[in-house]
């Protein structure tokens, strides 16, 4: 039934759906590949595009749902098996031997050879027609050590065509390369296409997908949203369906803050070349009494902003102020001294103390404090730090055995009230909150926007970054959204233009 | 501490323990001896009396030096294994100064000490610059620094400091030597070391900076988020751990040695890395940990006069312990042991 529907399919995955423990990386997907086609799978991180190329490519085996390859229901158990099928991957990073030339990378794991000895001058033959033929401009005889990241990319492609592939998965391959770089990826890619190979193209930038695709499929939280032709597709059109529609209205009141400002960032940049890691030009303040959010598909700057706005990087162009004091020393220690309270992007790796207790992360910051150590910080009050530690889990709700449980055993939002109570109970004046309720249910994420807009009403200024668009038209009283390190517009939190929005997140 | 966790640490290693012993058992069953009555002498060898009691002492303390200095930096994520070589320096330094200085007596004595702990302590410390400032792997960096000191100990010893025509250094003269602790042959560098181990106690537990340094050694990451000077802190760890291998040396020296000599400290500072892990970096354990060890090293002495056990078993003994332990602690962190035993014992949190 699948091969009658088109017959020039070359790859279809039907119904996948892999779970690990009880959650599903994906979800009854399904997903074809047409002979000579550029397809890519667009969407946030998180939302299953990297298990889907594992099934593929055999390195996780589906819990349901069949792999047909040319027409033929196939089961792919390991990644030489996905290549003898013709099926060729170039991972993110790459997978080759540094030490090793080109030549031998390429040939490394050729199974072809009849004897123990290798014809070096045939098999260069054929990878030197290969490269030709593709446009794949690469010294066989330099280490790989001495290329560029480009080439070695290069490499990996030309190895994946040696092997006989015609299907190329690319994951996020541009992620690591120049602008310059990336044209000439994709003039490799269009000629591959016009070969009759087909590519599956992993992004989440929306404007590279948009000029080399031909289909897209696009992904949210594991399952497939749609596959379209690339037709007419505007950017807009796809933030919207990568992000999904979303209720308009939010059951919060958005303030309209005219206290004073507690940080301006003034024309700040960082890295400001690196469209997805860096910061361009950029300038914020922040009221007390007001969320500002900053909406974005992630990695367009947003971790950046955070860090900087906590004391973690310094910026290379640009001032920051703080309660009206410019910022001499970009410092973590200086900012939580002037009372800036920090919900990090990863709360297991910079969050929490994951092997220390309950206990001892609600007073990470604050063992000196004279309620909780004699001597500052000489002899530590156990007995204070313990009822202090009862005190805020009833307070915040954190549900777990003991105040002496280790912190990593308890639930993904648990440890963020945990987080939530050491850094909000000295009432912040300023709080940066990036992605506070990532992977958290219903019931922990209302909890959490309920907490941060009570500091908002007791005057704290809250910036608040997350991938997840709800959540930001949900709490925000200001709207801000970020494109490759910029900032491309501000919008009233009430009654949010979501269209407008949309398109700046396209970067339009 | 947490319930489920505290088991596990005593748990392991008391079933390693037992278990190393039933394989020495089965060793010395196939040599041809009994093995209780093996077993008896080693006992005795190492408690029997009064005087073999204070042997154990006195063998465990610089063991328990190098078991503290490995703790303190392991707990703040440092991989300290130059124990050795920290040791060695701080012994190089108080041979110097009993020899040469003209202080005697317990000016000589304390002066010795601080030496020891100092240059310990600067010895470790440039593994850390090293570390910190070039990103140097300290494991490297430690170890190199080991051969470096065994080696200028071996130019003290045959050159500058040399006796005669032995290869060792002159002796610490009586007025230097360390008193004796209650009459055995253990001297008051026992007690040193005992104090010193409460005194780590106290500051990784009891203390902010020591609460600070567990809290860089468990994730650097949220430590820096959260403000604490994580560079400071790492620094600090090879200091103080160096000056606590550097304080053992210089009192081992006065105390016990005497002299320098061809192998003086050889693989104190490895067996202390390996005793602060079967304490799982809890410095009282460590000192329970080293004079065990000692124990079966005074003991198995006895044993082989007593019944021609040869002092190998116990050597085999030791590092049985030693591999059990450290597989053990593997094996009861890897989640499949967690879901299957832990939680069905009822000992999961």
């Amino acid at each position: 039934m699948a091969v009658d529907k088109a017959a020039d399919q070359i790859l279809r995955m039907e119904h996948i759906t892999k779970q690990f423990g009880s959650v599903y990386a994906n979800r009854n997907i399904t997903f074809d590949v047409r002979a000579g086609e550029v397809h890519t799978l667009l969407g946030e991180n998180g939302a299953g595009k990297s298990t889907l190329m594992n099934v593929l490519f055999g390195l996780y085996q589906p819990t349901a749902g069949d792999i047909y390859v040319r027409g033929q229901k196939v089961k792919i158990e390991s990644p030489a098996q996905a290549v003898k099928l013709g099926i060729g991957m170039v991972h993110q990073h790459f997978m080759l031997v540094e030490a090793m030339t080109v030549f031998e990378n390429i040939i490394l794991g050729d199974t072809r050879s009849a004897g123990i000895f290798i014809d070096r001058n045939a098999r260069r033959k054929e990878i030197l027609e290969l490269s030709q033929k593709y446009g794949l401009d690469v010294d066989l005889d330099l280490p790989v050590t001495e290329l560029a990241v480009g080439a070695q990319q290069r490499v990996e492609i030309l190895k994946a065509l040696y092997r006989g592939c015609d299907v190329l998965v690319l994951d996020e391959p541009t992620a690591a390369l120049t602008d310059v770089e990336v044209e000439g990826l994709f003039e490799i890619m269009n000629k591959l296409r016009s070969e009759g190979k087909s590519i599956i193209f992993i992004s989440h930038k929306m404007r590279e997908v948009l000029r080399v695709s031909d289909r897209i499929t696009i992904l949210r939280a594991g399952e497939t949203v749609v596959t379209v032709d690339i037709g007419e597709l505007t950017g807009e059109d796809l933030a919207t369906m990568m992000i999904g529609r979303q209720l308009v209205r939010s059951q919060y009141t958005k303030a309209e803050s005219k206290e004073e400002i507690v940080a301006v960032l003034d024309h700040v940049s960082y890295h400001k070349n690196s469209k997805h890691n860096g910061l361009n030009d950029v300038s914020v303040n922040i009221r007390r009494g007001e969320i500002v959010g900053i909406a974005g598909v992630d990695g367009n700057g947003q971790s950046q902003l955070a860090m900087l706005l906590t004391g973690n990087i310094a910026p290379d162009e640009g001032s920051m102020e703080l309660k009206n004091s410019k910022v001499a020393v970009f410092d973590p220690n200086a900012f939580i001294q002037e009372n800036v309270a920090h919900i990090p992007e990863d709360r297991n790796k910079s969050g929490l103390v994951g092997n220390m207790s309950v206990a001892d992360n609600l007073v990470l910051k604050i063992t000196k404090d004279k309620r909780f150590s004699d001597g500052n910080g000489f002899h530590l009050k156990k007995k204070a730090i313990r009822s202090y530690a009862l005190e805020m889990k009833e307070k915040y709700d954190i549900r777990c055995s003991s105040v002496d449980q280790e912190a990593r055993n308890l639930s993904g939002g648990n440890q963020q009230k945990v987080i939530l109570a050491r850094e909000l109970e000295a009432a912040p004046d300023l709080l940066i909150a990036v992605h506070p309720t990532r992977g958290l249910d219903i019931g922990a994420t209302r909890f959490i926007h309920d907490t941060v807009i009570a500091q908002r009403d007791i005057g704290a200024g809250v910036l608040l970054i997350s991938a997840d668009f709800d959540e930001i038209l949900e709490v925000s009283d200001r709207i801000l959204v970020m494109f490759e390190g910029k900032i491309m517009g501000e919008y009233s939190g009430k009654n949010p233009p979501i269209d407008e929005i949309s398109l700046a997140m396209a970067g339009k | 501490m947490k319930r489920k966790d505290f088991g596990a640490l005593i748990i392991v290693p008391v079933l390693s323990i037992i278990i190393s012993f039933l394989i020495g058992c089965i060793i010395i069953a196939a040599l041809g001896a009994s093995p209780a009555e093996a077993l008896r002498y080693l006992w005795k060898g190492a408690f029997g009396n009064i005087r073999n009691l204070g042997t154990t002492f006195s063998r465990s303390t610089p063991l328990i030096f190098t078991t503290l200095c490995a703790c303190f930096a392991y707990r703040c994520g440092v991989f300290n294994l130059g124990g050795e070589g920290q040791f060695l320096i701080g012994s190089i330094l108080a041979c110097y100064i009993a020899t040469k200085s003209p202080l005697t007596g317990v000016p000589a004595m304390l002066l010795c000490a601080l030496a020891g702990a100092a240059g310990g302590g600067l010895w470790a410390a440039a593994a850390g610059l090293l570390k910190i400032w070039r990103g140097q792997n300290e494991m490297i960096i430690t170890i190199m620094l080991n051969y470096v000191a065994t080696l200028l100990m071996g130019v003290v010893y045959t050159n500058w400091l040399r006796d005669g025509s032995v290869p060792q250094t002159i002796a610490v003269p009586d007025e230097t030597k360390l008193p004796s602790f209650l009459g055995l042959r253990a001297t008051i560098a026992f007690p040193v070391a005992i104090l010193v181990g409460i005194a780590v106690f106290y500051f990784l537990f009891s203390t902010s900076g020591g609460f600070q340094l567990r809290a860089v050694g468990l994730n650097m990451t949220a430590a820096k988020v959260n403000g604490f000077n994580v560079k400071r802190y790492i620094m600090m760890s090879f200091i103080v751990s160096g000056a606590i291998a550097g304080l053992g040396g210089a009192l081992e020296l006065l105390g016990t040695q005497l002299r320098l000599i061809n192998g003086f400290g050889a693989g104190y500072g490895f067996d202390g890395v390996a005793m602060a892990l079967i304490a799982s970096l809890h410095p009282i354990a460590g000192i329970v940990v080293a004079i065990f060890f000692a124990a079966l090293r005074v003991g198995s002495t006895t044993m082989q006069t007593a019944t021609g056990v040869p002092t190998s078993v116990s050597d085999i003994i030791q590092a049985l312990v030693i591999v059990f332990t450290v597989a053990g602690m593997a094996m009861v962190k890897l989640p499949e042991f967690k879901n299957r035993f832990l939680r069905k014992a009822g000992m999961e949190g």
